[in-house]
């Protein structure tokens, strides 16, 4: 009897009902929201375009809406420069340590880069930065364009060097070997063979550095704001901490205009994998030969080795210093000690706070998308029901989606009460953990997706005939097997989640503490913060680590950097 | 046209040695066919031949030239060896017409654009593509794409031309006909050819000579009526009289 009952409560059916109610209520309803509030927030709710019209008659948010093109588009350019080379020497050569490298040239991708943008303060702030301490004051100035562009790069070339390793690795070998047995020379094939067959996956690995780089919201309040250069993202921060009505419908009409240009990029990004995709992906895959760098080999590994530091080594090293320095901005021996991280993690009763918060919130939203998570994909590769494709597409949305965007969305649906019965959750840990697990459930979806595409049904098939019952045979077969994807899945939503800020900033106000708040509240007095943000930093980055860490043991390498 | 020679030649992964103490004299002119099971060590034999693969020990020579020995440390590469390949997948480069795809390796060799014209309508010609030179590798079956890359294989005359299971991808039919165009070619032009197969019948109407290879070694070379008569043990018995 009870065995029946659940029987008919896990069905399919009923699984695509929650799944599909969940998600009209996280990835439709709060945008139709957004969209209609906009449009109609005049005299009773009737329509007009007042808001729309000030906007794009306001000179500073003209301004902000070309720094946003401009600065995306350099950074895409710059990141293009960094990771392509890159690609080719980690795949196609004989360089030492190219598994050790490849690591660690796509660890930034784990990182928030606001940590990034944090760490470039310490070391080339124009008043005391360390840079600035060794090479003469004045040498380096963080807060202007070129450092706005150098530290969004430094994180968001992970995004095409990524692209371009998988697209690299999954290209048949055959074809560049048949160039060679041509008598073409390894540069030649580079330009006339392998480029050509991953210019696809090249522009989509570029739009995707613009989407990044247009939406993200620590680095520009950071490095940007103090310089007075404002991107839409901060733009939409000022007019939503105006506090007023008119400041969220500023708010939200200009993220509608955001959201414009990020479905404009997604759109770009989808026609050109559709018109240029060559049917290059080979099913085997054979090693490719690998060219000779010979007297080269220790010059490039020094130049990779250099860029790492640069990249990686230095801002870390920053942070360190900085966390160590009793005084900001003095370099001497006699100046390190541990007063930061004493007054950081027992004085002060914010950390204690936002750590917690940040995990709770992490571990819940983790948990909660994963569960969903693997019920959609359940449902997408296991069954056939009719309509099985659109919870892949709502699932997806909120990700692809500026997180400004969903912030505001956000709090239009979810502030005053909720359909006349639920209390407000502004300022809530609930709204932020619908948020977390809405922007972050298609990375559960594809995780344990592509767990159950490797199950064959007829395990599952197997364990039946053997007498098990449904549930016996999710418990007994399905779960063990998909253990690896849940694993993974589930740190790959903790990892973002716990040091959110571009949603956690607009969706929480004072009381509600977060990592990525804390920080954010400690680096707005920039270098005053005295080592306290260093701190918080050191212990995000190591938490980060830890994570990657037990996603790549658990998936055996295939998800983690 | 060109003899291949292997001297002693071995070949470690790591610590398995997937070829083992090869010796063979591949003779200027012969069609000869490396045959075995999967994991004999077959293709990778054909690969240290084209250079994609570096051996272990031992030596290989093209007619004079010694291209490998790694106990002298001299080794040429494989763009500079002068040998053609046909691929088990093809390798025809998507982004590419055919008439691109076979001109290719004339126009790294820098020849002149008549020249390359006269060549490539010839070898387009003879594996019976001529008028196709325009179309993109998507618009051409699975086995026009296998004569695509034969051409390719053969245009710049190459000393020898080396084939690994190209016909498995391609339905019995077909098959049948690709084998007596391959063998006519090759006799026409009279150039060396090292075909690599695990199907005993491929191996047995198409080729002068085989030699049959199990565990990374040769257990039998011969003509394919001396290895039918005269196996040299149950190995290449069972294996010649499998379905």
């Amino acid at each position: 009897m009870l065995q029946n009952l659940r029987e008919k409560a896990l069905s399919p059916y009923s699984i695509l009902g929650l799944g599909f109610s969940i998600l009209l209520l996280t990835s439709v309803f709060p945008f139709l929201v957004l969209f209609f509030k906009s449009f109609y927030s005049g005299d009773g709710g009737s329509f007009t375009l007042e808001h729309m019209e000030s906007l794009l008659k306001s000179p500073s948010t003209l301004k902000a809406l070309t720094n946003t093109i401009l600065i995306s588009a350099l950074t895409a350019i710059l990141s293009l420069f960094l990771a392509l080379p890159l690609s080719w020497v980690l795949t196609r050569t004989n360089i030492p340590f190219s598994k050790q490298l490849r690591s660690w040239f796509c660890f930034p991708y784990a990182i928030q880069p606001y940590i990034g943008a944090i760490a470039w303060i310490y070391l080339a702030n124009p008043s005391n930065g360390l840079l600035n301490n060794i090479f003469g004051a004045g040498t380096f100035n963080i807060y202007s364009y070129a450092g706005l562009i150098w530290v969004m790069s430094s994180f968001f070339y992970t995004f095409i060097l990524l692209v371009l390793l998988a697209s690299l690795d999954r290209m048949d070998s055959s074809l560049e070997e048949a160039a060679r047995l041509s008598g073409a020379s390894p540069i030649r094939i580079f330009f006339q063979i392998t480029l050509p067959l991953i210019t696809p996956a090249l522009a989509s690995g570029i739009l995707l550095v613009t989407l990044a780089a247009a939406a993200s919201f620590g680095v520009p309040a950071m490095i940007g704001t103090p310089a007075r250069i404002f991107l839409m993202t901060t733009k939409i921060y000022l007019f939503q901490k105006m506090g007023s009505m008119n400041g969220i419908y500023m708010a939200g009409s200009l993220s509608l205009v955001l959201l414009v240009l990020a479905g404009i990029t997604l759109f770009l990004s989808q026609w050109i994998q559709k018109k240029w995709s060559f049917q290059s992906v080979s099913g085997k895959v054979s090693r490719p030969t690998l060219v000779e760098l010979g007297k080269w080999k220790t010059p490039i590994l020094i130049l990779l080795l250099f860029m790492l530091f640069v990249l990686f080594g230095l801002p870390l090293l920053g942070i360190l210093i900085a966390s160590l320095n009793k005084v900001q901005g003095v370099w001497s021996f006699d100046n390190l000690g541990f007063q930061n991280f004493y007054r950081v993690i027992f004085e002060m009763n914010e950390t204690g706070r936002a750590l917690w918060n940040s995990t709770y919130l992490g571990v819940t939203a983790a948990t909660t998308a994963t569960v969903l998570g693997m019920m959609l994909a359940y449902i997408q590769h296991k069954t056939r029901i009719k309509g099985r494709r659109w919870l892949d597409i709502l699932a997806g949305l909120p990700y692809s989606t500026p997180g400004t965007v969903v912030a505001l969305a956000f709090i239009m649906a979810f502030s005053g009460k909720f359909l006349g019965i639920f209390p407000s959750l502004y300022n809530t840990l609930g709204i932020l953990w619908l948020a977390y697990m809405t922007k972050y459930l298609s990375f559960a979806v594809r995780t344990t997706g592509d767990g159950f595409g490797q199950i064959q049904d007829s395990l599952a098939e197997a364990a039946r005939v053997s007498g098990a019952s449904w549930w016996e045979t999710l418990k007994t077969i399905w779960f063990p097997l998909m253990k690896p994807s849940l694993v993974a899945a589930w740190f790959l939503i903790f990892m973002p989640c716990f040091g959110e800020l571009t949603m956690t900033i607009l969706l929480s106000g004072p009381g509600i503490e977060t990592v990525g708040t804390l920080l954010f509240q400690l680096q707005e007095y920039a270098d005053a913060s005295g080592g306290g943000s260093a701190v918080l930093s050191l212990i995000v980055v190591a938490i980060v680590m830890l994570a990657n860490l037990i996603v790549k043991r658990a998936s055996h390498g295939k998800y983690g950097l | 046209m060109s003899s291949v020679y292997f001297k002693n030649v071995g070949k470690f992964y790591g610590t398995t040695e997937v070829v083992k103490n090869f010796n063979l004299e591949v003779k200027d002119g012969e069609l000869i066919t490396f045959l075995g099971p999967s994991g004999c060590g077959k293709t990778t034999s054909l690969r240290l031949v084209s250079g994609l693969e570096k051996n272990s020990s031992g030596e290989i020579r093209i007619d004079e030239d010694l291209v490998s020995s790694p106990e002298t440390n001299h080794f040429v590469p494989p763009e500079k060896r002068h040998i053609g390949m046909v691929f088990q997948s093809y390798a025809v480069w998507p982004h590419m017409n055919v008439f691109n795809n076979v001109a290719y390796p004339l126009k790294i060799a820098r020849m002149s654009r008549t020249e390359i014209q006269d060549r490539v309508s010839e070898v387009l010609e003879m594996v019976q593509l001529n008028g196709l030179e325009k179309r993109m590798p998507n618009q051409l079956s699975g086995g026009q794409q296998q004569r695509v890359a034969l051409a390719r294989g053969l245009v710049s005359r190459p000393r020898v031309l080396l084939l690994d299971e190209p016909l498995c991808n391609l339905d019995a039919k077909l098959r049948g006909k690709m084998r007596r165009d391959i063998r006519k070619i090759q006799q026409d032009l009279k150039i060396t050819v090292i075909f690599v197969t695990h199907d005993q019948i491929e191996a047995t109407t198409m080729s002068d000579r085989m030699v049959i290879m199990n565990e990374g070694s040769i257990v039998q070379v011969g003509s394919p009526s001396e290895v039918k008569d005269k196996p040299a043990n149950d190995f290449v018995a069972d294996f010649l009289n499998q379905d």
